[in-house]
C-alpha cells in the first residue's frame, strides 16, 4: 500500500492560500506600518488564531489517514518451493500460492485454484450483504465487475466459510482495495462552501482595490498630501476587509460542531458542516448505513401461507450454527437461531436428539439431519429452493401431504422467483419419515417433503423510513449507489418509501459516456452492482451539474466516493477506512440525527451568510459614501484612526453573530451559495446606507454649519458621521438577518442584542470621552441626537421596505 | 447660509445615490421579469409596476424632501418629515406583512 505522504509544512502553507488572507496580511502589514500597529496585531491575531485552527484540525485528518492507510497488514500461508509457511502479506508477490480458512483475511487479490464450500463475505468491498460463493471455475466474461468475478478472492474481504487456494495476480496498490486507497491520497476536494468563501474573497479584494486606488488617486489629484490621501485609501480597504470572516465562521462551526457532537455527530472537517445543511442530494450505500447489514430471518411459511412453528423448528434441528453464550457460524444459520431465541421458541427443539448430519456442500447446495424423538426417526434436508424442490416428491399443503404434481412445481418455484425479486434469499425445508440405521448418507436425500420456506432480509433499520422522510421534507434527493443487486436494492426503496425513476445497473454505466452519466445520475434513483470507481465517478457527475452532493458510506468501496463528496457521512460501524474518509460519522444508529444535522448545518450557513452581507452591504456603503466625501471636502471625513476605531467596534458588535437564531422557514430548504446573489444584494442595500451617510453630511454641514474649513467643524463632522455611521452599520443586522417584514416580527439571539446594543451604547458615548478626545472626536449637540434617531429609524424601515422589493425579485 | 459649491456637491452626492439605487432597482427588476419570461409568458401590468416600484417612489419623494430641508436648514422641518416619512414605512410594511415567508420552490442549482 503506498504510504499517504504529506508535510505539515504544505497544511500550513494551505491555510494562507485564500483571497481573504491575503488582503488581511496585506492589510496588517499596511497597517503596521502606515497606522496603527494595535490594528496591525488585531488582525495578525485573528489570521494566526483561525490558520492554527484550520492546521489543526487538516492535520488531525491526514494523520489518521496515513495510519488507518496502513492498517491492513496481517500474515498468510504462501506456498513457496512446495513448501506452505507464514508469510507478511506485505511481502506476498505475484504468483505465490496462497491457502485461506475460514476467518482468515485475504491478503491479496487473487485467482482461486482450489475451492471447497468457499464463501467471503465482501460486504466492505462490494456492498453485498450476503456471504459470496465462490468457486475455481473459469468465467469467460470480458468485461467482469468485481461482484461478477466469483473466482477471485479481493484483498481485505473475509473468508467466512469453507477453505481455498489460489494464486497472487495483484498486492498492494494493484489490488481493488489497493486503488481505492490510492484514490484517497489525493487532496481532498474543495467543498461547495470553500470554492463560494474563496469567490466572495476574490469578488471584496477586487472591490478593495479598485476603491483603494480610486481614493488615493482622487485625494492625490485634488493637492491632498500623499501621505493623508494613502494613509485614508488605506483605512477605507481596512474597512472594508472582513477581518472578523475567518473567525466567525470557524467560531460558527465550532460551535455547530459542539451541538452536533451532543446528538452524537461528529464532525471530523469543520467547513463540512454548512455543506451538509446545503446538500440536495445525499447518494447512500445500503448495507449497513440504510440497514443494519446483518441478515436477520423476516419469516417463515408453509407453501400455503401457514405459520407452521414445526419450519422454525425443523430449521433450528437441520442447522450449523455453534449455539454457546453466542450464536457463531453461517450468517443465515445464526439468524434462524437469532430469530428462535428473540421469539422464546428455542425450547421447541429441546424433545429432539441429533443422530446424523450430511454436511453443507455447493454440489448439493443443501444440508441435512437426521433426529429422533420418541424413537421416531426424521430425515431433515435445508437448502437452495431449487436443489430441495428437486429431492421433494411430495408437499405439505394445509398440514396434509400432497404428491409433487406439475403445476403445484410450477406454483412453487413462482412463489421462489417472485420472493427473490422482492430481495429476499430464500431456503427451503423438507423432511420425511426413516428407519433407524447406523449412518445415512447424500441418497437418503430424495422424495422428501417440502415442508416450506425461510424468508431471509437484510432489513432497513428501524428508523431509517422516518430519517427519509424527513430528508424529503428538507428538499434533500436521496439516491441509493450499492453494489448490491437491483432487486435488493428495490426492495429497500419500497421499504423506506423512496420513489424509484430508474434504476442503472453498474454493468449499463460502463457503457456510458461523461454526458450520458450526468443526465442518468440525475434520472435515475438506484445504482446497483455498481463499483467503487462508478460511486466516485456518480459523484463527480452529481457536482458537475451544480448538485450539493452528500454521500453516505460504510465500505472500503465507499471511501473513494465518501471523500469525494461535498460532504461525506458514515456511521459507527463502519469500517476505519471509511471513517476515516468521512467528514462526519454517526455515533448513533439513529438516522434522525442526519435531519438535525443538516438542520444545523443551515443555521451555520444562515449566521455566515449573515455577516458577509453585512459587510457588503452597509459597511461596502459607508466605505464608499467616506470615498466620495474625501473628493468633495475641504478636511477628510474621517480620520483613518477614526475609521479604524469604528471597524473595530463594529467587529467586536459582530463576535455573536455565530449565536443568532435562525428563522425556522430559512432552514426548510437547501440553500447554495451564489455569489450572484451577493453582488446584487451588495448593490442594491449598500446604496441605502450611502444615502444616510450623505444625509449625515448634509445636517452637519448646512444645519449644524460644519462646513468651515476649521479643525473644530473638522472634528464636529466627523464626530456626527461617526456616531451615524457607526449606528447604521450595526443596527442594521436586526433587519438583514431576517427576511421576515417586518424585521421585527423575527426575534434575535438574546447575545446577539446585548453585544450590539452595548457596542451601539458605547459607541455613542465615546465622543463625550478622553478616548474620544484622543481619536479626534468633539461632543454632539442635543438636537442631532434627535435628528439622528429619526434618520437611523427612517434607514432601518426603508431597509425592511426594500427587503419587500428586493426578495420577490431575487430568490435564494 | 449654504456654501453653494458644497451644497451642489452634496446635492449631486446624494442624487446620484438616489438615481444609481432606482437604477440597480429597475435592473433587478426587469432582470427578474426577463427570467421569468422565459417560463411563463406574462404581459406587463402598469398597476402592479406602480406597486412594486413603491419603495422607489419613497426614496424619490424622500430626495427632494431631505434636499428642500436641508437646503433651508431646518432641523424641525427634517425631523417631522422624517416621522412623516416613518409613518409611510410602517404603513407600507404592514401591508407587506411576511411573518413566515414560504419558498414554495427548491432553489435552483448553480451549476458550479
Amino acid at each position: 500500500m503506498p504510504r499517504h505522504a504529506f508535510s505539515s509544512f504544505q497544511v500550513l502553507i494551505r491555510q494562507f492560500k485564500n483571497p481573504i488572507f491575503i488582503i488581511l496580511i496585506a492589510s496588517a502589514v499596511v497597517a503596521g506600518f502606515f497606522a496603527e500597529p494595535e490594528q496591525s496585531i488585531a488582525i495578525l491575531t485573528m489570521i494566526g488564531l483561525s490558520a492554527i485552527l484550520g492546521f489543526y484540525n487538516e492535520y488531525k485528518a491526514e494523520k489518521i489517514v496515513q495510519d488507518l492507510r496502513q492498517g491492513v497488514s496481517f500474515k498468510a500461508i504462501a506456498t513457496r518451493d512446495g513448501k506452505p509457511s507464514e508469510v507478511d502479506s506485505r511481502l506476498l508477490v505475484p504468483g505465490d500460492l496462497v491457502s485461506l480458512y475460514v476467518g482468515d483475511i485475504v491478503p491479496a487479490d487473487i485467482r482461486i485454484v482450489e475451492s471447497k464450500d468457499l464463501q467471503t463475505d465482501e460486504a466492505t468491498l462490494t456492498g453485498e450483504s450476503f456471504p459470496v460463493e465462490k468457486t475455481s471455475d473459469s468465467l469467460g466474461l470480458e468485461h467482469p465487475t468485481p461482484q461478477q468475478l466469483t473466482n477471485y478472492l479481493f484483498m481485505g474481504t473475509v473468508v467466512v466459510n469453507g477453505s481455498g487456494k489460489g494464486v497472487v495476480v495483484s498486492t498492494g496498490k494493484n489490488t481493488e482495495l489497493g486503488s481505492i486507497s490510492k484514490s484517497l491520497t489525493r487532496p481532498h476536494p474543495e467543498t461547495e462552501f470553500q470554492r463560494g468563501v474563496k469567490q466572495y474573497g476574490t469578488m471584496l479584494l477586487t472591490l478593495t482595490v479598485a476603491l483603494a486606488v480610486g481614493i488615493f488617486a482622487l485625494n492625490a489629484i485634488i493637492g491632498r498630501s500623499l501621505i493623508d490621501a494613502l494613509l485614508f485609501s488605506l483605512a477605507v480597504a481596512i474597512g472594508l476587509v472582513p477581518e472578523l470572516m475567518p473567525a466567525i465562521v470557524t467560531v460558527s462551526l465550532s460551535q455547530g460542531a459542539g451541538r452536533m457532537s451532543k446528538v452524537r455527530v461528529i464532525v471530523k472537517r469543520l467547513v463540512s458542516i454548512e455543506d451538509f445543511g446545503n446538500m440536495d442530494v445525499l447518494c447512500t450505500d445500503k448495507t449497513g448505513t440504510l440497514t443494519a447489514g446483518k441478515i436477520v430471518l423476516n419469516d417463515y411459511s408453509s407453501i400455503d401461507d401457514e405459520k407452521d412453528p414445526g419450519i422454525l423448528s425443523y430449521s433450528l434441528l437441520c442447522n450449523s450454527a455453534v449455539v454457546g453464550d453466542k450464536v457463531a457460524g453461517n450468517p443465515m444459520d445464526v439468524a434462524i437461531w437469532q430469530y428462535a431465541i428473540q421469539k422464546g421458541l428455542q425450547g421447541n427443539v429441546q424433545p429432539y436428539k441429533k443422530v446424523d448430519e450430511i454436511s453443507f456442500d455447493y454440489q448439493r447446495r443443501m444440508m441435512s439431519v437426521v433426529v429422533a424423538k420418541d424413537g421416531e426417526f426424521t430425515f431433515i434436508t435445508k437448502g437452495a429452493p431449487e436443489s430441495v424442490l428437486s429431492k421433494c416428491k411430495y408437499v405439505e399443503v394445509a398440514r396434509k401431504e400432497e404428491p409433487m404434481d406439475s403445476s403445484l412445481n410450477l406454483s412453487i418455484h413462482d412463489k421462489f422467483f417472485n420472493l427473490s425479486h422482492l430481495g429476499y434469499r430464500i431456503l427451503a425445508i423438507a423432511y420425511k419419515s426413516v428407519e433407524k440405521k447406523n449412518s445415512y448418507s447424500r441418497e437418503d436425500e430424495s422424495d422428501l417433503t417440502l415442508f416450506g420456506f425461510l424468508i431471509f432480509a437484510d432489513p432497513p433499520k428501524k428508523d431509517a423510513h422516518q430519517a427519509i422522510d424527513r430528508l424529503k421534507e428538507m428538499g434533500v434527493d436521496v439516491k441509493i449507489l450499492t453494489g448490491d443487486n437491483e432487486l435488493v436494492a428495490r426492495k429497500i426503496c419500497d421499504d423506506l418509501g423512496v420513489p424509484v425513476k430508474r434504476i442503472i445497473a453498474g454493468s449499463e454505466l460502463t457503457q456510458l459516456s461523461s454526458a450520458e452519466i450526468k443526465t442518468a445520475v440525475e434520472d435515475a434513483t438506484i445504482f446497483a452492482r455498481v463499483t467503487p470507481e462508478q460511486k466516485l465517478d456518480l459523484i463527480k457527475a452529481l457536482k458537475a451539474n451544480g448538485q450539493v452532493v452528500g454521500f453516505m458510506g460504510d465500505g472500503v468501496n465507499d471511501a473513494p466516493a465518501l471523500y469525494e463528496a461535498d460532504v461525506g457521512i458514515s456511521v459507527d460501524t463502519g469500517v476505519d477506512v471509511a471513517k476515516d474518509a468521512a467528514d462526519i460519522v454517526l455515533l448513533e444508529k439513529d438516522l434522525l440525527v442526519l435531519a438535525n444535522g443538516i438542520g444545523e448545518g443551515r443555521k451555520i450557513f444562515g449566521n455566515t451568510m449573515k455577516y458577509i452581507l453585512m459587510g457588503t452591504s452597509s459597511n461596502f456603503g459607508n466605505m464608499f459614501s467616506a470615498a466620495v466625501a474625501s473628493v468633495f471636502l475641504p478636511f477628510l471625513p474621517m480620520l483613518p484612526m477614526q475609521i479604524l476605531f469604528m471597524n473595530l467596534l463594529y467587529d467586536v458588535s459582530n463576535m455573536t453573530l455565530p449565536t443568532d437564531n435562525v428563522d425556522e422557514e430559512y432552514t426548510k430548504w437547501p440553500k447554495r451559495w451564489d455569489i450572484g446573489f451577493v453582488r446584487k444584494f451588495t448593490l442594491f442595500f449598500g446604496p441605502f446606507s450611502s444615502l444616510y451617510d450623505f444625509l449625515t453630511y448634509g445636517i452637519m454641514l448646512f444645519i449644524f454649519g460644519a462646513y468651515i474649513a476649521t479643525p473644530r467643524a473638522a472634528s464636529l463632522f466627523q464626530s456626527g458621521w461617526f456616531v451615524e455611521s457607526f449606528w447604521t452599520e450595526v443596527l442594521v443586522i436586526f433587519v438583514i438577518r431576517t427576511r421576515r417584514i417586518p424585521f421585527f416580527s423575527s426575534h434575535p439571539g438574546k447575545w446577539l442584542t446585548v453585544l450590539t446594543l452595548s457596542c451601539v451604547a458605547f459607541g455613542t458615548i465615546v465622543p463625550f470621552t478622553l478616548l474620544g478626545d484622543f481619536l479626534g472626536f468633539t461632543a454632539l449637540p442635543v438636537e442631532y441626537w434627535v435628528l439622528l434617531i429619526l434618520m437611523v429609524a427612517t434607514y432601518l424601515l426603508l431597509v425592511d421596505a426594500g427587503k419587500v422589493f428586493f426578495y420577490k425579485i431575487c430568490k435564494f | 447660509m449654504l456654501n453653494l459649491d458644497l451644497f451642489a456637491w452634496w446635492a449631486i452626492s446624494i442624487s446620484g445615490g438616489i438615481a444609481f439605487l432606482v437604477l440597480v432597482s429597475v435592473y433587478l427588476y426587469s432582470n427578474s421579469k426577463s427570467k421569468r419570461k422565459e417560463s411563463i409568458k406574462t404581459s406587463v401590468d402598469r398597476g402592479r409596476l406602480g406597486k412594486d416600484f413603491v419603495f422607489v417612489w419613497v426614496l424619490v419623494g424622500l430626495l427632494v424632501f431631505y434636499i428642500v430641508s436641508v437646503s433651508i436648514g431646518s432641523a424641525i422641518i427634517f425631523a417631522a418629515g422624517n416621522i412623516t416619512v416613518e409613518a409611510i414605512l410602517i404603513i407600507y410594511l404592514v401591508k407587506n406583512r411576511r411573518e413566515k415567508p414560504e419558498q414554495k420552490q427548491r432553489p435552483r442549482s448553480p451549476v458550479r
